[in-house]
């Protein structure tokens, strides 16, 4: 196991709010939300695990036994009753060549989950615009189903990463000193200056 | 295709921007040292954050030194060090990029553009072979990249996604070479994928009142839509996709540098020209 205090980026001595509010920060970084239908998904669900754990073991140690607090353990699984279950595995599995190939061989009119599964190869792949399209499709064929839904908010909310909004490393969180902050600043002194010839 | 992947200066630290002018400064050294000094001119943003990014990555910069500028030898400049071969790397992919940029203006230039640019050729195709003996698989990866356009742009219905690849695949690659193991090569061609997506899509927005104008093949073409979203949407997307993957990589190096190019940089360039196509579109409807 990794250095606990490494992991959360803290020092031996910290205190702990300092633990908790770095432990938050990092949750938030990792958190899966951020991951949804990301091929690099597991990647940062072992991140989390790792945070989740060094967490455990700080707070554990600093109260010397003391109750753990457990972290999130998240999983999307998918509906098992699916007509794709293989391909779903292999989509999951990055595997996606073999994916295309199965969902490609059927002819016919697609159904629905069609829709969602060949979206889904092409967004691994970092096709979004075919992944939108394939998205869109499978929820105006059956605009209930949760999954499809989730899939198409999910390009939506990375379709407005940008300005500001997508900020989660808190870098851009230093005090702002503009302009008029300094003129301010300059006229305080001189009326303070006057005060004194 | 070059100059969008760039800084946003008014966020850097003064430390940090003094970094990032040494590793510019650094890299314009190295093609002047490596290739010739009219190579020098080949410089760009671009390959900088690549130089950036390779130092990150390898922890190979161990500090910089005081020397004097070629083309300024009044001004002394700070140079980035370099104890690996990061700089000479990225040196190779500035000059290969810069020879298929020049080969892609020939086939799509005016005819004076042509001539213009076929007097220059030799030399670049010079440079190239130095490249290509000392990364003969950076050059692999262009030239694939260069066919594999070619062939995307004939296909029929050749849609954004289809166009973008073969750059997005170029860069995925190149950071993949640097992979130690699955897990990373698995986050550096998200992160190449996502980038070379960008770079490839905001330079045909960029380009997409022109290459209407000439007939040139522009990916935004097809789409139906309302084409200032569709452009928006999908820049926005590929670097959401590059923040997921590069949030799991522990950089310390150059840290902030590299911060500020993905969340503020190419946010901000995105937004410029967008402005700019909006305008010029708008303008001609």
């Amino acid at each position: 196991m990794k250095d606990p205090y490494e992991v959360l980026g803290v020092s031996r001595n910290a205190s702990e709010s300092e633990i908790k509010s770095a432990y938050r920060e990092l949750a938030k970084k990792y958190h899966p939300d951020n991951y949804t239908d990301s091929p690099l998904a597991d990647l940062a669900e072992e991140k989390m695990k790792e945070v989740n754990e060094a967490y455990d073991f700080i707070m554990q140690e600093k109260k010397n036994g003391g109750s753990s607090v457990g972290g999130g353990a998240y999983n999307n699984a998918y509906n098992a009753s699916s007509q794709y279950a293989n391909v779903r595995m292999m989509i999951q599995q990055n595997r996606l060549d073999e994916a295309e190939q199965i969902l490609d061989s059927v002819t016919g009119d697609h159904s629905a989950e069609w829709y969602f599964l060949r979206g889904m190869c092409y967004y691994r792949r970092g096709w979004a615009q075919q992944a939108v399209q394939h998205f869109q499709r499978a929820c105006t064929m059956e605009p209930n189903n949760m999954e499809y839904r989730q899939a198409l908010n999910n390009m939506s909310r990375q379709q407005s990463y940008g300005f500001g909004g997508y900020n989660t490393t808190g870098m851009n969180q230093q005090s702002q000193c503009g302009v008029c902050d300094v003129c301010a600043g300059l006229m305080c002194m001189d009326c303070l200056c006057r005060g004194c010839c | 295709m070059f100059g969008y992947v760039k800084i946003r200066k008014s966020e850097l630290l003064v430390r940090e921007y003094e970094a990032y002018k040494s590793a510019y400064c650094g890299l314009c050294r190295q093609l002047g040292k490596d290739y010739s000094v009219l190579t020098r001119l080949i410089l760009s943003y671009d390959c900088t954050f690549y130089a950036i990014f390779l130092m990150s990555l390898r922890r190979s910069c161990p500090g910089f030194e005081r020397k004097r500028c070629r083309f300024n030898p009044l001004k002394k400049c700070s140079f980035c060090q370099c104890r690996d071969d990061a700089m000479r790397k990225a040196a190779a992919l500035s000059v290969i990029l810069a020879y298929h940029k020049l080969d892609d203006n020939i086939r799509d230039g005016s005819f004076f553009k042509r001539v213009g640019l076929k007097i220059v050729r030799p030399f670049f195709s010079r440079q190239l072979k130095k490249a290509r003996k000392r990364y003969p698989e950076l050059c692999d990866i262009a030239e694939r990249m260069m066919k594999a356009q070619a062939v995307a742009e004939e296909t029929d219905g050749c849609g954004l996604d289809m166009a973008a690849d073969p750059t997005a695949a170029m860069l995925s690659d190149v950071l993949a070479l640097e992979a130690k193991n699955e897990t990373e090569s698995r986050i550096y061609r998200q992160i190449g994928y996502g980038l070379g997506r960008f770079i490839y899509l905001i330079d045909a927005a960029d380009d997409y009142c022109d290459d209407i104008k000439s007939g040139n093949f522009n990916p935004f073409e097809t789409t139906r839509e309302n084409k200032i979203e569709v452009m928006n949407n999908n820049l926005s997307q590929a670097l959401a996709s590059v923040f997921d993957a590069y949030n799991l990589l522990e950089l310390v190096d150059f840290k902030g540098i590299i911060d500020n190019i993905i969340l503020l940089g190419l946010p901000s360039v995105q937004a410029e020209i967008i402005e700019k196509v909006k305008v010029k579109y708008e303008g001609s409807v």
